[in-house]
């Protein structure tokens, strides 16, 4: 069979479509491996935190809570309020599932027959249009839409120059959300591209005396991700608390 | 590969729906008890802290005021001790100086004594004398003497007797 690279690569990064609900409004839905890989992660968050918050408040600490407990007070004390002041305690669960969330997505991209959601520009996307939406909706909410809309630009500019500032500073709230999607998506895939490439060099070259410098490449390459699986969860939270902070209270 | 960056508007939508699934639910039953848990635990935490640094307060100022009896005992221990010092010395200096007194009153007393009984004695010497010479004289004159011897006798008599005066 002739080794075709190109096939390969999309058919371990693209989604599996399995079948198409009815069209509503003219969008198909779709019940993908994508798809799933995100149901699965939702069940597994909610059958690891839900024991592990009633444990908590129960007072009967393990293992297992103590580790949850160092991700949520890290996300607390490191992401949110720094980035938000103390205000930003009351959306601490809108971060701390964005965190575990994309943190679950990465890591069971990692699984073998699994597939990276995280990998997927739609589900980034959709994600950062999530944070997007947070900004705004907070922002309008906590400062009134007039105290919003007049916190887009920088105070102290000149009437003549409002034209001018604000399709910049709106096309830059979009950018830093595009940003966000990008950032996850190429990240995600990424990795996986290079441990394809390495191990597609085994095919390539057709012998089999190339596969130990492939394999502990690749290896490398997976650890690698695995760490980046923590990091891009990491970031994705931490520019969302920034950018919702900036807009909830603009003198941050 | 161009299929790669054409998102599928379907699965954004599956997206949106999973992920807001996902906060209300965690929200609702994960985050908001486990956040609940752990502040009350860091108030718990705080509470302690403070009691613990209210007890400590407490004790060091306990510990304060033990010294300063502790020191007040000492200080008058020492002047008790200071004040029965001297009051042993000026009692020994007293019956020091009374004894000596004692000890001089009772030799003038027994000098005194001495001296009388001296003159006591030489009084009665000299009547045994002159008893003794008178009988001595006596018993020469009832013997037969001679002129010369008997003249003799009152001499030496006589002369005995004016060295005795």
């Amino acid at each position: 069979m002739e080794f075709n690279f190109t096939q390969m690569l999309e058919h371990h990064l693209l989604d599996h479509v399995y079948f198409r609900l009815p069209d509503i409004f003219g969008v198909s839905l779709p019940v993908s491996k994508h798809v799933l890989v995100m149901w699965l992660s939702g069940v597994l968050l909610t059958a690891l935190f839900v024991p592990v918050a009633m444990a908590a408040r129960a007072g009967r600490p393990n293992t297992i809570v103590s580790l949850v407990e160092i991700f949520v007070l890290f996300i607390r004390d490191d992401i949110v309020v720094p980035n938000m002041g103390p205000a930003g305690r009351k959306h601490l669960p809108y971060f701390l599932s964005v965190f575990f969330f994309i943190l679950f997505c990465n890591l069971l991209g990692l699984v073998p027959f699994s597939a990276t959601a995280t990998g997927n520009i739609a589900v980034t996307g959709a994600l950062a249009l999530c944070t997007f939406v947070m900004i705004n909706v907070l922002g309008i909410r906590e400062q009134g839409f007039g105290h919003y809309i007049k916190s887009l630009v920088p105070p102290g500019m000149p009437v003549w120059l409002l034209p001018l500032m604000y399709p910049i500073e709106i096309l830059g709230l979009v950018t830093k959300s595009f940003a966000l999607c990008i950032r996850l998506f190429a990240n995600m895939i990424a990795g996986h591209i290079v441990i394809l490439s390495f191990l597609g060099l085994i095919f390539l070259f057709g012998t089999i005396f190339i596969a130990p410098a492939s394999v502990a490449a690749a290896l490398a390459v997976f650890l690698l991700e695995i760490f980046v699986a923590f990091l891009q969860a990491y970031i994705f939270t931490l520019l969302s608390a920034i950018f919702i902070g900036g807009a909830v209270s603009p003198q941050h | 590969m161009d299929k790669l960056i054409d998102p599928d508007i379907g699965l954004m939508i599956w997206t949106v729906v999973t992920f807001v699934a996902v906060v209300l639910v965690l929200g609702r039953f994960a985050w908001r008890p486990l956040l609940q848990a752990i502040e009350a635990r860091e108030d718990k935490i705080q509470d302690d802290l403070r009691l613990a640094e209210k007890a400590r307060l407490s004790a060091e100022k306990l510990k304060a005021d033990y010294d300063k009896q502790m020191a007040q005992a000492e200080s008058r221990t020492r002047h008790l001790l200071a004040e029965a010092h001297k009051e042993s010395q000026n009692i020994r200096d007293k019956m020091l100086a009374e004894a000596q007194e004692e000890n001089e009153r009772l030799s003038e007393k027994a000098r005194q004594q001495l001296a009388l009984e001296q003159q006591r004695l030489v009084r009665e010497l000299r009547a045994e004398v002159v008893s003794v010479s008178v009988k001595a004289a006596e018993k020469i004159m009832r013997h037969s003497v001679n002129k010369d011897m008997q003249e003799k006798i009152v001499q030496k008599s006589i002369n005995d007797f004016g060295q005795w005066t």
